[in-house]
């Protein structure tokens, strides 16, 4: 775009404005916060609810109940189901939660049968604390990493959510969004400590042995249980995510278009910068100009400035967003099911890829007229 | 040998209605190695003139050769790198670029040039120090009275070593004394770096300095005096000189 050797020319242009360069940056960088934090959510939304070919996991759930505290199911569900054709296990799951409304730091308790468990989850990596104290005690707990980072929770400590006093066995890693914010127990310990009963199930976690027979499966399990006392109905677990938390992907949806005006506001912060900058340097232009830099260099050095700029400003704001959203762990539950908000380098790069390009946009005009006045008017102007 | 040559030079501006003729079919020829000083009342078209020659302004018609190379006849680009080549321009105002220092201005010129960053180092060092201006390179023109921006404007005019320097008003904003010291330094290079001048002045004190003088107005040549006493030059005080 501009010569090596200019490079430092804008570096000091930009650096040594510092009054404007820092208002601007900061206004950028608040700005690009914002639309981070939106881009992580809708991550994080895509991620729980796309479907991808990978999946071959269904969820049984009480018709016409959306929330874990009215879905009930027999617990005896679970010997029909695996009979199915080309089901290869059927887990029963008691969800507890610590508040049914969306929110940021929700405890979900899911009561698993914890062999049938360990064996769904063979690549789940323990990082503090251990399987087999899991296995030993009865009221032990595995907590999804963002659930113990956000609560401050490590093995060994005991801690009381949803009316549950459990105790805290480990802390495990999983690529799994569901199981970040989630405290597994054991099927029987939950129950009981959530006065739910023995013998009865939020809901039924369904493997079948190949992608293609998800909808048949889920048909044969509705049909199966239609004229029974508690009818179910079964989706692929990412699409009765999306059904659960529609709510919430609707919000997040909508709030990208919040983040397309957190773009508008950095374009136009950008834009101003730049055409404040060139109107102020109408001279000092000229004097490049009357120097020999081509009309089309002086372009290009605005243009970089404006870059330069938005860049830095992109740097700070999406930095700070995936930082908070490292840290904070947080994720938007809602009925039980939890969307994290996923920041990482990917998000990073593409808004700063994107304040690039913004930045192009804001100096495009102002360069190009700098570049078409007469050299000679310029200095009759001044 | 004659370096500028103009054949019927005019420039005009259309303002509205009406056409504003600065320059009216001038003729002149300015010879390799001349100093030369522009006189004239304000609008008399020195200024235009001035800018013609260092391609920043366009004639609407006539010719102007400048070394063998017919300005008009150059596009935007070509012109710019003609200007960088051949032309290093002392504005009135200094107008260095206020967020760099005096090293990094009169470095400016030479980013345009094949040349390696000792090669540029080197020649800003000797352009600084041939205005006398070495000990304030880190300085921003903030920091540097008038007299010294003019020097180093200066110095951002000669780095390139170019074939003509013009100067416009160069004294036009300093107080006496730094206006002796300027007009000293670009007598200096005329005289012993052959540096050919064109100078814009509206102080007669000034042109004793150039070989010779011309006075415009209403766009047209209307006298020429020749050049000033070294007497009168030689009379500068030593400590104005230093």
């Amino acid at each position: 775009m501009i010569p090596g050797k200019m490079v430092p020319l804008v570096v000091k242009q930009v650096v040594r404005h510092r009054a404007r360069t820092l208002l601007t940056v900061a206004g950028i960088a608040i700005a690009m916060f914002l639309f981070t934090a939106v881009q992580a959510m809708h991550a994080g939304t895509a991620a729980a609810t796309r479907r991808t070919a990978d999946d071959t996991t269904l969820v049984v759930y009480r018709q016409d109940r959306f929330c874990p505290a009215t879905s009930v199911l027999p617990q005896d569900y679970e010997s029909r189901i695996e009979r199915i054709e080309g089901v290869v296990s059927a887990m029963p799951i008691q969800v507890v939660v610590s508040n049914c409304r969306t929110s940021l730091d929700v405890v979900t308790f899911r009561g698993v049968p914890k062999e049938d468990f360990l064996a769904e989850r063979p690549s789940i990596e323990v990082i503090d604390g251990s399987i087999e104290d899991w296995r030993r005690r009865t009221d032990a707990v595995l907590v999804g990493e963002a659930l113990a980072s956000r609560r401050g929770l490590r093995a060994g400590q005991t801690f009381d959510a949803a009316g549950i006093t459990a105790y805290v066995a480990g802390v495990f890693r999983s690529a799994q969004a569901q199981d970040q914010n989630t405290a597994y127990g054991a099927l029987e310990f939950v129950q009981l400590s959530s006065r739910k009963g023995l013998g009865r199930v939020t809901q039924f976690n369904v493997r079948v042995r190949d992608a293609s027979m998800l909808d048949r499966v889920a048909d044969e399990i509705d049909e199966m249980f239609r004229t029974a006392q508690e009818p179910t109905s079964t989706y692929t677990e990412k699409a009765f995510v999306g059904r659960i938390a529609s709510d919430v992907v609707e919000l997040v949806g909508f709030a990208r278009w919040l983040g397309i005006g957190c773009l508008a506001a950095v374009l136009t912060l950008v834009a101003n910068a730049i055409v404040l900058s060139v109107q102020g340097r109408v001279a000092e232009h000229a004097v490049l100009q009357t120097l020999g830099f081509t009309g089309g260099l002086v372009a290009r050095l605005i243009v970089a400035e404006g870059v330069l700029v938005a860049l830095l400003g992109g740097a700070v704001g999406a930095a700070a967003a995936v930082v908070a959203a490292r840290l904070g762990q947080f994720a938007l539950s809602v009925e039980g099911q939890a969307i994290p908000i996923t920041a990482g380098a990917p998000l990073l790069l593409s808004g700063l890829a994107i304040c690039g390009v913004i930045g192009v946009l804001a100096g495009l005009v102002p360069a190009w007229q700098a570049s078409r006045r007469e050299i000679a008017s310029c200095f009759r102007a001044v | 040998m004659t370096l500028i040559e103009c054949r019927g030079l005019t420039r005009e501006y259309r303002r509205g209605e009406n056409v504003i003729r600065p320059l009216d079919g001038l003729d002149l020829d300015v010879p390799r190695g001349d100093f030369l000083a522009l006189m004239g009342p304000s609008g008399s078209g020195k200024t235009t003139l001035l800018n013609l020659i260092a391609g920043i302004d366009r004639p609407t018609r006539g010719t102007l050769v400048i070394d063998g190379t017919d300005l008009a006849q150059l596009g935007r680009s070509r012109l710019a790198a003609w200007r960088s080549e051949h032309v290093g321009y002392v504005f009135q105002l200094y107008n260095l670029v206020p967020v760099l220092t005096a090293y990094e201005n009169v470095e400016l010129p030479l980013l345009l040039h094949r040349m390696s960053a000792k090669q540029r180092h080197d020649r800003v060092a000797e352009a600084l120090e041939l205005v006398g201006i070495a000990d304030r390179h880190g300085h921003y023109p903030r920091q540097l009275s008038g007299g010294q921006e003019q020097r180093v404007a200066i110095a951002r005019a000669i780095v390139t070593d170019p074939t003509i320097l013009v100067a416009d008003e160069p004294t036009g904003d300093l107080d006496k004394a730094s206006a002796s010291a300027v007009m000293q330094l670009l007598q200096r290079l005329n005289r012993e770096l052959g540096k050919t001048i064109v100078m814009v002045t509206h102080d007669p004190g000034t042109t004793r300095y150039a070989k010779r003088t011309l006075h415009l107005d209403k766009g047209r040549l209307v006298r020429e005096t020749g050049p000033a006493a070294d007497a009168e030059i030689a009379a500068v005080p030593e400590e104005v000189a230093a």
